[in-house]
């Protein structure tokens, strides 16, 4: 089963990179590209093909990653030309409203600052393992503890989500066959008897779900596990490329918004 | 030593104790299996020696810490390893080795130190090859083998086991055991709560409960072949038991502490070696007892 955005290990320099410098990263090319207009858009387009190409992520997890998204960006793009007054870009109105010149500019450079930060985001996910990534933003919430944000009850939240979704799926699925073969029918009917198929199915999984927080709890708790820091296998450590990485990354950012 | 003083347990106010007045002593290097009829407060008890839970009266003491003190709770935890009933209730990391390193982070280890022990205990458990997968990959005795070592890198004297076995197949099974009795040579002090009564054979020292009691205490020879205590509990004793308990009260020489198919074949092979020779010896009359 492929997930979306899913961890693709790898060793490229892009892999290599500390966690709290690609989250840094992923943060400067999204205020970058909200910030930019066409000629700065096609720039970052640009940067965020060559990660890829370095991190040699075939282009295809990168469209699969696009694919979701896009009835959203065809819904953007219409709204934009259908909604926008200026230059009419065709002779006629279609319909009710004209199409017009900025509707389409507009609408474009719209969609391709979206699918920008999806690619971006993807990109990150994609070459940075879920619990280097857990201890990027452990480590990035850190200074944050003086307002009340425990990074490592953060930490151990997210790492404990990803860990059981794979679970919680499963068990779905078996709630799911047990409903079927007692008859339930899960794919027809009105809008009110799919919401009640549905309930049959949220009920018993909430049920295991505290079921499980409970052992959870106690196996945790049995461990030694008490709020507060820790200590981790793998701290991280920022090299000389990291930090050269992040530098530019400042500088460039810097640079663009002051302009 | 995990000494517990007239440990009484009870979950509400009026209702009656699960654990009443316990006295148990278990020593270092111990193989401690306990069995019991359900709900007769097994898993109560052992939750109480790394002070899950808190005596509603009378007291533990695991190697004179005494578990009523917050300030020894993270020392017991420590020297208490526990793995439970459902491996995947207990796996908290997103990698197998990441899990390991779940007990020694709690302790506030340094980052080399608990490499060392995580690669450690993988090894022993044979999960070394899966140290980066994550942990849902894993068939359901790797997971408890994963349980497993990470109690192990926490250094625990004690290894206390509800039901470890209860949901593997027989191979995993015997892979499971074979590794506690590789632990409890090393000096690991092993306690085991099963309803497996060929797995409670393989303890020194069996306890029997009921009700919230000890009932039987003892190694596992002397209890188990007291066939008809355990058939009045609603226990089932190894079957090979039954078969020489009923070859006795048959009126045949043999022992009834036996376990394990190959005892049992020796002593049937010595009594039917036995009955030859006396046969040789008194043609007929010994073998009409058996037409």
């Amino acid at each position: 089963m492929y997930k979306l955005g899913q961890y693709l290990p790898g060793v490229s320099p892009v892999h290599k990179r500390d966690a709290r410098v690609k989250i840094i990263a992923v943060v400067a090319v999204s205020v970058i590209t909200l910030h930019t207009k066409a000629v700065g858009l096609a720039l970052v387009a640009v940067a965020m093909a060559s990660v890829i190409w370095i991190a040699r992520i075939p282009l295809v997890y990168v469209l699969r990653a696009l694919k979701p998204v896009m009835p959203l960006s065809a819904l953007l793009l219409l709204l934009h030309l259908l909604f926008t007054r200026g230059t009419p870009l065709l002779p006629f109105p279609v319909g009710l409203v004209s199409v017009t010149r900025e509707g389409l500019y507009l609408g474009l450079l719209l969609v391709g600052k979206f699918l920008l930060l999806v690619i971006a985001a993807s990109v990150l996910t994609m070459t940075t393992s879920p619990s280097e990534l857990t201890m990027g933003i452990e480590r990035l919430l850190r200074p944050f503890r003086f307002m009340g944000v425990s990074s490592h009850e953060l930490a151990m939240m997210l790492s404990l989500t990803l860990r059981f979704v794979p679970i919680l799926l499963e068990e779905a699925t078996t709630i799911k066959e047990a409903q079927l073969a007692r008859g339930a029918v899960f794919n027809s009917g009105g809008l009110r008897r799919r919401i009640q198929t549905i309930s049959c199915l949220v009920m018993p999984l909430s049920t295991s779900v505290f079921r499980r927080c409970e052992e959870l709890i106690n196996a945790m708790e049995a461990r030694g596990y008490q709020p507060g820091p820790r200590t981790y296998l793998q701290e991280l450590t920022l090299s000389w490329g990291d930090y050269l990485v992040l530098i530019t990354v400042l500088l460039v950012t810097a640079v663009i918004i002051w302009l | 030593m995990i000494r517990t003083e007239a440990l009484v347990y009870r979950y509400g106010r009026e209702q009656s104790p699960v654990l009443n007045a316990i006295n148990l002593c278990i020593e270092e290097g111990e193989y401690v299996a306990i069995i019991g009829p359900n709900g007769c407060g097994k898993t109560t008890l052992i939750r109480h020696f790394n002070a899950l839970l808190l005596p509603t009266a009378g007291e533990v003491w695991i190697d004179g810490l005494n578990t009523r003190d917050f300030r020894s709770v993270g020392e017991i935890r420590r020297r208490v390893g526990m793995i439970f009933q459902n491996p995947d209730n207990q796996i908290v990391g997103m990698t197998v080795e990441e899990d390991t390193a779940f007990g020694p982070g709690n302790l506030g280890l340094p980052s080399t130190e608990i490499r060392q022990r995580v690669d450690e205990a993988l090894a022993t458990v044979g999960l070394k090859e899966y140290a980066t997968r994550p942990p849902h990959h894993l068939s359901g005795g790797q997971k408890q083998l994963l349980a497993l070592a990470g109690v192990l890198a926490m250094h625990p004297k004690y290894i206390v086991l509800d039901e470890p076995t209860s949901s593997l197949d027989p191979i995993t099974r015997e892979h499971v055991l074979l590794m506690l009795k590789q632990l409890h040579r090393k000096g690991i002090t092993i306690i085991q709560v099963t309803h497996n009564m060929e797995e409670a054979a393989i303890a020194d020292r069996l306890i029997v409960m009921n009700q919230g009691t000890v009932v039987a205490d003892g190694p596992p020879s002397r209890v188990l072949s007291n066939i008809n205590q355990l058939k009045l509990l609603g226990l089932a004793p190894p079957r090979i038991t039954e078969l020489m308990y009923y070859l006795q009260r048959m009126g045949e020489d043999v022992r009834t502490d036996i376990f394990t198919v190959t005892d049992a074949v020796t002593e049937i092979t010595t009594l039917t070696n036995r009955l030859r020779q006396q046969a040789v010896v008194r043609p007929g009359g010994e073998v009409c007892r058996y037409v």
